[in-house]
């Protein structure tokens, strides 16, 4: 596994070695390790069925472990009930009863961590106040945009005053005002204190939001780091990201095979390639391009970033 | 347990605000056994009118005539006079008199004659219980009559003095034959229509909560609330009991309502309040028994909703909540009271019947309570896995 810079002081909120985890004969995770300190924002990036979901449901104890340890701010975390206590889930899909107002879902999530009727009064309102939605305690759920939805099911994970904060992609189907907003709080989290492990397809939210980042691909993590730890362990790379129509796996192929490219790989619209040096080499990008019958309408030259880090890393771009 | 309170409190919050749920947990059963027993009401208050066509006019005649308007018979028998046994015939054919009995001219005469004349019913397709009913009064008249003329015959064969005949005749008048089949309920009641269709109603409404409950934990599921709880410091038991506890609470709920709305706005008798609400109790705590098994025998909300169906159905019509149990084929007696609803239901009528205190439902009560151990049994050691899974 490539690992830049991983502290090795104590005092980390989250510490997992060795994780495994198989379905039947399928291997989801299998030695998975990191650890999270305090007021630490970590990434972990992989594409569907890379075995996050797994890692995460472990460390929440939706799961348990084949092997490997978990240890929660100073706690072994395995069959531990107690220590559930001190972990904040924030689920992908939001999960709050929709015929419910905001108010009796936190009240109810409350009452689930064992709040006492006035820490749960004290906790619910500082959750609305979070989420500005004090004034429309009361309706129901049903009633509420998408983006409420979302501010809401992050607060509902909060309620617990966590000392480790689970988010599962919590941006995933939310507009770009919302998802901003969601962003800063994410970030304010890390200010505050609180170790946050957060799951994306957005590479950009990662760059964003994330101290560190693991790179997750068929159950192991293989890269983990700063964002400018993993890119300079690219060296000198350039990424170049066309966009075209037509046959994109065709164009990757044929990208592949032009001298100089590293990697390329297909994804969304667009073929995304990471090279030693992407100025000189595009005029030969694009004649392939051509070769292959597709039609690029934008190329952009960038300096790398996680997406090329992920692509070179993987072999595949993260939103193929 | 903190939690399996906070999970049943929000479960019943839920529920209660569900207009279907208060639909089908109180108002249907209660709309339902009140429509049944108006439906079956002829059953228990059986009356109709009968033509008599007097052609006698003598005092045979008229004893048969007031023998049918004994107070015996009053709440039975009401009588029409006819002109003749045309007119009769004429109004039973056209439905407006359900029987009629035409006394022949001649009848209180051939009393003393060695030629007898008949007495004719006449009965109607549509009512022919009214025909039955008649034919078996005057037959209970004519065997007294019989019994009176044999009793003088062997006193005249004795030597009693012919001057006698009339003091003969009005000494063995006033003899009644003493051996007369009379049904009476076995219980110290009878039982009223309501008072059957009233708990099997409820006991067959009562048993949408496993469906209910079942599809709620799935929904849960499958929306993430589950795993939500999970996630919380909470095990998967204090789940499972508080979605049990919710399915108890609205089941002992829906049961007392529908036992006070139809004891007062329709007058069933459940029996004693004690015994009636161990009875329920007990019944309830089968019905939650049922449904942990069926969420610990399901995978999904639609396998859940198909298995509670088949329980539902199965158990009702088992158990005899749509029929009375007492009036189906032996066999079906029997596998009712492989059920908790048949079983249940037989206290109720008990305690309607027999009236009592706990002891009269003690035999129900141990045979709901077995079942329940067996089904929970079984719940216990599947349903932890459809929570964890």
């Amino acid at each position: 596994m490539l690992q830049v810079g991983r502290q090795e002081s104590s005092g980390y909120v989250l510490e997992c070695e060795g994780l495994a985890k198989s379905f039947g004969d399928r291997r989801a995770v299998e030695g998975v390790g990191f650890r999270i300190a305090p007021g630490e924002i970590y990434g972990l990036l992989g594409p569907n069925g890379a075995g996050k979901t797994t890692t995460m449901k472990m460390i929440c104890g939706l799961l348990r472990p084949d092997r490997g340890s978990i240890t929660i701010a100073g706690r072994q975390a395995i069959g531990n009930i107690d220590v559930r206590g001190l972990v904040g889930y924030v689920p992908q899909d939001v999960a709050l009863y929709p015929d419910l107002s905001a108010r009796e879902n936190l009240q109810f999530i409350g009452r689930l961590y064992r709040l006492d009727r006035r820490t749960l009064a004290e906790r619910v309102a500082e959750a609305l106040a979070l989420t500005e939605l004090t004034e429309r305690a009361g309706d129901r759920l049903d009633a509420y945009s998408g983006g409420m939805r979302r501010r809401l099911n992050i607060a509902a994970g909060l309620l617990n005053h966590p000392r480790l904060l689970i988010l599962d992609e919590p941006t995933v189907g939310v507009d770009p005002q919302s998802r901003h907003a969601i962003l800063e709080r994410v970030q304010a989290f890390g200010r505050d204190g609180l170790a946050v492990v957060y799951t994306t397809h957005y590479m950009e939210e990662a760059e964003r939001v994330c101290d560190r980042v693991g790179i997750i691909d068929h159950g192991r993590l293989i890269a983990e780091g700063t964002r400018r730890e993993l890119v300079a362990e690219l060296g000198e790379h350039d990424s170049i990201e066309l966009e075209a129509s037509g046959n994109l796996d065709r164009l990757a192929e044929v990208c592949r095979s032009v001298p100089g490219v590293s990697t390329a790989a297909a994804a969304d619209h667009s073929v995304q390639i990471v090279t030693e040096d992407g100025r000189s080499i595009l005029p030969a990008v694009l004649e392939a391009a051509d070769r292959s019958g597709c039609a690029v309408t934008s190329v952009d030259v960038t300096e790398p970033d996680l997406e090329a880090v992920f692509l070179h890393l993987t072999g595949t771009a993260l939103r193929e | 347990m903190r939690a399996a309170f906070a999970i049943a409190g929000k479960d019943l919050r839920q529920r209660l605000r569900d207009r279907s749920a208060i639909v089908v947990g109180i108002l249907a059963p209660v709309v339902i056994a009140g429509l049944m027993s108006f439906a079956f009401r002829g059953i228990e208050s059986f009356n109709f009118t009968l033509g008599v066509v007097d052609l006698d006019h003598g005092p045979v005649a008229t004893s048969l005539v007031r023998a049918l308007q004994s107070p015996q018979l009053k709440s039975v028998i009401t009588l029409r006079r006819l002109s003749s046994a045309s007119v009769a015939r004429d109004e039973i054919r056209r439905g407006v008199l359900p029987a009629g009995l035409v006394i022949p001219a001649g009848f209180s005469a051939s009393i003393a004659g060695s030629r007898p004349e008949s007495v004719v019913t006449l009965s109607s397709d549509q009512l022919p219980i009214a025909g039955d009913v008649t034919r078996s009064a005057v037959q209970s008249f004519v065997s007294q009559l019989n019994a009176d003329r044999l009793s003088v015959y062997t006193a005249l064969a004795a030597g009693a003095p012919m001057s006698d005949l009339s003091r003969l005749a009005s000494v063995a008048g006033k003899l009644r034959i003493p051996l007369q089949a009379v049904e009476r309920p076995v219980g110290a009641q009878e039982l009223k229509v309501i008072s059957y269709y009233a708990p099997g109603m409820a006991i067959f409404f009562l048993l949408f909560t496993v469906s209910y409950a079942a599809r709620s934990f799935f929904v849960d599921k499958s929306e993430g609330m589950i795993e939500r709880m999970r996630a919380a410091p909470v095990r998967p038991a204090e789940i499972l009991v508080g979605k049990a506890l919710s399915a108890f609470v609205f089941g002992a709920l829906s049961l007392g309502v529908i036992g006070v709305v139809t004891s007062v706005a329709f007058g069933a008798s459940w029996g004693a309040p004690l015994p009636a609400v161990v009875l329920g109790f007990v019944l309830v705590l089968s019905v939650v028994a049922l449904t942990a098994l069926v969420i610990g025998l399901s995978r999904t909300q639609r396998q859940a909703e198909g298995i509670a169906s088949i329980v539902v159905f199965g158990l009702a019509l088992l158990g005899g909540n749509f029929f009375f149990i007492s009036s189906a084929p032996g066999v079906m007696k029997h596998l009712a009271l492989l059920t908790p609803n048949g079983w249940a239901l037989r206290g109720f009528t008990d305690l309607s019947t027999l009236g009592g205190g706990l002891g009269t439902i003690a035999e129900p009560v141990f045979a709901i309570l077995v079942f329940t151990a067996v089904v929970g049994a079984a719940a216990v050691a599947l349903a932890p896995r459809a929570v964890r899974s």
